[in-house]
Parts: C-alpha cells; structure tokens; sequence
C-alpha cells in the first residue's frame, strides 16, 4: 500500500478543521476561548500507542461509519482534562451531569463530524454515521480492539489535535483513530509522491533509533542518566510547527542537513537542562551565571555529536550520504526559532514529516528536544527508492 | 441532538498563527508570537476603528508551490488592506507597524536572509498603498512577540529576555 502526500495533506486539512470547529464549539459552550494549536497525524505503531495511551484514563466517542467510509473511528481524550471541560460546561449552563457528560458526546460528534463532511465532499459520496457512543477506559483500551491489532501488524494513522484555552489551564488533545484499510485506501492517490506504507514505519524504527544513539551520547559526555521518552514522525502543517514548540525559552542548536534527503535538525533544552547538561562536561565543579559562553560552547559540541548520531543510520538504510552544517546556537523563545526553518522548507511545502523525540535527562529533571524536518519530496524519494522488503 | 456552532469566538483575545490574519472593528486585542524570521504587520485605522495583523512568513508567492495568500507579504498586505477595507476602513487613514524579520540562523545557502527580504518587501509594498509605517522593531537576531491593543491603538512586543517595548 502506498501513501500520497498531498492526499495526507488532504485529510490533515480536514481533521484541523473538525478540531476548529470543536473549538469553536467549546468556546461557544463554556465562554472560554479555546484554540487549535496544531493538528498532525502519524502513522503509529503499537508501542507507539502504548506510549500515547498506556497509564492514562480517557473517555472516548464512538462512532460507526457506513456508505463512502466504512468501520470505527474513534475519538478519544484524557478523562481528568473531560472532567474540566464538564465542570466548565456545567458553570456555563447550570445544567445537570447528565447534559455536561452528553455534550462531551456532542463535541466528539461535531469533530468527527467535521471531519467526516469534509470526507465526503472529497469523495463525492456520502457518509452515514451511526450515533455517537460514549466510552470510558484506561490507558489503550480506549481504542477498538481493531485499531490495536491493526498496530500490531501494521500501524494506524493517528490523528491528534492541540487545543489550548486562552485564559485557563486546559491543554488537551483530542486524538482521532480512522479505521485503517479503508483510510490506506483513500490515501493511496495515483500520481504524485507516493510513499509505501511500511517504509514509512521503518522510517520511523530508523528515527527512534537515532534519538537512542543521541541520548546515548548525551549519557557519555555528561554522565547523567539518558532515555527516549517518546519518539514519533508525525505529519504536520509546517505552519504547526512553532505552536507544537511553544514560547518558552530554550537553548539549542540548529542544523541544516545536505544530501538525500536534505532538511533541518533542531536540538532543544530548556534553561535549566542546558546548564545542567554544560556543567556535567565540564571538569571539576565550573558552572555560569545564566547562559553564557561555556554553556553556548557545551551545547554546541554535545549538539553536533548528538545530530551525527541521530542521523547516522540514515545513510547507511537510505543508501544516501548526508551531511550537516556546523551548529547554530539559538538562544530564544522556540516558536522563533523554527520560525526561519519552516520559512526555509515552506517554499517547497506546505506540510512536514517531522521526527519528534524527547530524551530524558538525569530521571526527569532534564529534557532535549529533538526535531527534524527532512524535505518532504526529498525523503518520499528516498523512501520509495529502497529495496522492497518483507 | 442541538448542534452548538457558530462562527463567533467570544471577544478579549485573538491569537494569530503562522499564515493567519485577523480583522478587528472592536477592541480585541490581536496577539501573535514566534516572530523569528518571520513578519508581524499591523494595520490600523483609528478613524473607523478597524485593526489588522497578519503573520506572514515568506516574501513572495512566486515558485512557491502553496499559494496560502496570508502565507506571503507580497500576497498577505493586499489581502490584509481589502479586508480592512470590507470592514468599513478607510486606506487613507491605515497606519502600518512592522515586527520581526530577524535573522536567528546564519544558513549556509546565499543570498539574503528570509527575514531581510521579508522587511524590504513590507517596507516597498506599504509605501506603493501610500500607508506610512509608524512604527517598526524590524532585524536583530531574536524572536518577538506581539501584542496590539486597538482601545489604545498601542503595540507592545516581547522578547525572551521579558524585556518589553510599545509602538
């Protein structure tokens, strides 16, 4: 099965805007702005959704599809995070539990909603859903048992949306699962690039390997404790990109790559992790006020070693060469810093693969951001070119 | 089952992504962030109350395979001056501010930054619309966010230093 991306594009369009019109819904219900920060998808494996899902409770909507789409979707989010909206839901109305709990159904209607009309324009047939059914479980139990086998085997796309409330705390996401054959078909476009499916998850296999070889690195020149927290490829509007980084400050690295594919890598910390990590290389017990010129130099050289450990297995799998440029440190608010990156790939594109790894410091009193955005046609090249494989 | 929807979002805040725009005739205050390379433009009327900002990212449409038109300035200040126009602006009386275009990575590909350009362009493009620019904190090497306030007709912007300054 092959993928088009312009046909994930599509559909990425049409999952934000479902999740636009939930927010604007939920702004309407509970007379809180929310927003939409960024919508991806990506094609998730089991360990993946174990990552996602596992430890978590979630109340989720169910729905069946029939006509031009047919199977489960569902939709899910983290129950603590419905419990808010609920109790903002009730302020707002002074209506009872019972209607909170079935406008929480609601919402889940209006985005799978959204998202299903969208569908259905694009196909020119129609989609029936069957009435939405409100479940709740913990950690992937949430998801029909056949999007969990469809993991094992072969992965399910996973569709994720930010939400954000201007003025309280209430970030949430609301993930989105399209049974999977049917969905491959409509993704499966006949001109353009097209991507085959599995290389796709042995691209990211390759990408969770990289971020291993760089959190190994960070353990060898500092001695702290290292480990991949999370490792996705997502597909992202590359306008997203800055939002998924947010406004806080961070210190880091950027890099551009050269070769097949090219592209940009981004190594990010927090303050508090770059000192940190600065002052484990050091000798002895050296550290600075605030972010100056040893902590620059530190991350400057932990980032260029940890950037060729990151890409290190894609030449070799790709049967490419890649190069990187010398690092650029950044100093900023992270949304500012991708934003000359996704100026730079946004002449060629309009949408990212972008490999998103966190690596845990030192238990969890550290972390680094890892973000690399290959060019898209560049890697769907690579991608297809490699030898078919079992 | 009651569908609740409605294109109105409640008044106080709106944040403005990346290739996104947002024409105000009330007091909302307009508020986008991640400034890097890319260009914040304010539009202003304090005649007929109208305010506008756009995010754009990228100089020109041209070879651009995604033709988003708030995506470019070339595309983005025309888009921007109509809509100000169809909420009852006058063109004559549009004050510009311009933020950000900065230049946060030296990348080894030549020619002018993407930020640079960007600040040209602006600058070229509101003098053809005859629409004076009176204020601008344009280049540096650091990220902005911005915040305006139509009630003051006020812009303040931030940096990461928390250091904060009003045009």
């Amino acid at each position: 099965m092959k993928v088009d991306i312009r046909e994930l594009g599509q559909f990425n369009h049409l999952a934000s805007q479902g999740a636009e019109r939930a927010a604007r819904s939920l702004s309407q219900l509970t007379g809180v702005q929310m927003d939409v920060e960024v919508t991806d998808v990506s094609l998730v494996t089991e360990n993946v959704l174990a990552e996602t899902f596992t430890g978590k409770s979630f109340v989720g909507v169910e729905l069946g599809l029939e006509g031009g789409l047919e199977g489960e979707t569902v939709l899910a989010f983290e129950r603590e995070r419905a419990l808010m909206l609920q109790d903002l839901l009730l302020e707002a109305t002074g209506s009872s539990d019972e209607l909170a709990q079935s406008s929480v159904t609601e919402l889940g209607n209006i985005m799978i909603g959204g998202f299903i009309d969208g569908w259905a324009n694009h196909l020119g047939e129609a989609i029936n859903m069957t009435p939405p059914k409100y479940t709740e479980a913990v950690g992937p139990r949430i998801l029909p048992d056949q999007a969990i086998e469809a993991a094992k085997t072969h992965g399910v796309f996973l569709f994720e949306s930010k939400l954000e409330a201007m003025d309280v705390d209430l970030d949430f996401s609301i993930y989105m699962l399209p049974e999977y054959r049917q969905f491959v078909e409509l993704l499966s476009g006949n001109e353009g690039n097209q991507i085959p499916v599995n290389r796709l998850s042995a691209f990211e296999d390759l990408a969770k390997e990289g971020a291993g070889n760089a959190a190994g690195q960070i353990g060898m020149m500092t001695g702290l404790d290292t480990d991949v927290d999370v490792s996705r490829l997502r597909f992202v509007p590359l306008k997203g990109v800055p939002r998924q980084v947010g406004d806080e400050r961070f210190v880091g690295v950027v890099f551009e790559l050269k070769g097949l594919p090219s592209g940009y890598l981004v190594v990010l910390f927090d303050e508090e992790s770059a000192q940190t990590v600065a002052s484990s290389m050091m000798p002895g017990d050296s550290s600075e006020e605030g972010i100056g010129t040893m902590t620059e130099g530190a991350i400057k050289e932990l980032g260029n070693i940890m950037t060729s450990g990151f890409i290190d297995g894609w030449a070799n799998v790709l049967g490419t060469s890649i190069e990187h440029t010398p690092p650029n440190f950044v100093h900023d608010m992270g949304s500012s810093i991708m934003s000359p990156v996704v100026g730079k790939l946004g002449k060629q594109q309009e949408y990212a693969f972008v490999i998103d790894s966190t690596i845990e410091i030192d238990g969890r009193q550290g972390r680094c951001d890892i973000y690399a955005l290959p060019n898209e046609r560049e890697l769907a090249r690579a991608l297809s070119a490699l030898p078919a494989q079992g | 089952m009651k569908r609740f929807e409605t294109d109105a979002q409640p008044a106080g805040r709106r944040k403005i992504g990346i290739a996104e725009y947002a024409v105000v005739t009330d007091e909302t205050l307009l508020v986008t962030s991640g400034l890097g390379s890319c260009l914040g433009i304010i539009l202003y009327d304090p005649r007929n109350t109208v305010s506008g900002l756009i995010h754009v990212m990228l100089p020109t449409v041209d070879q651009a395979r995604d033709s988003t038109p708030a995506k470019f300035v070339d595309t983005g200040i025309p888009l921007l001056v109509d809509e100000m126009e169809a909420a009852g602006a006058d063109r004559s009386a549009m004050e510009a501010r311009i933020v950000g275009g900065s230049e946060m990575i030296q990348f080894s590909s030549n020619g002018d930054s993407i930020g640079s350009r960007n600040i040209a362009l602006a600058e070229q493009l509101l003098e053809e619309y005859g629409i004076p620019i009176v204020g601008s904190d344009v280049g540096g090497g650091h990220g902005r966010s911005i915040q305006f306030d139509p009630a003051a007709g006020e812009l303040s912007i931030r940096t990461a230093d928390e250091e904060t300054r009003t045009l």
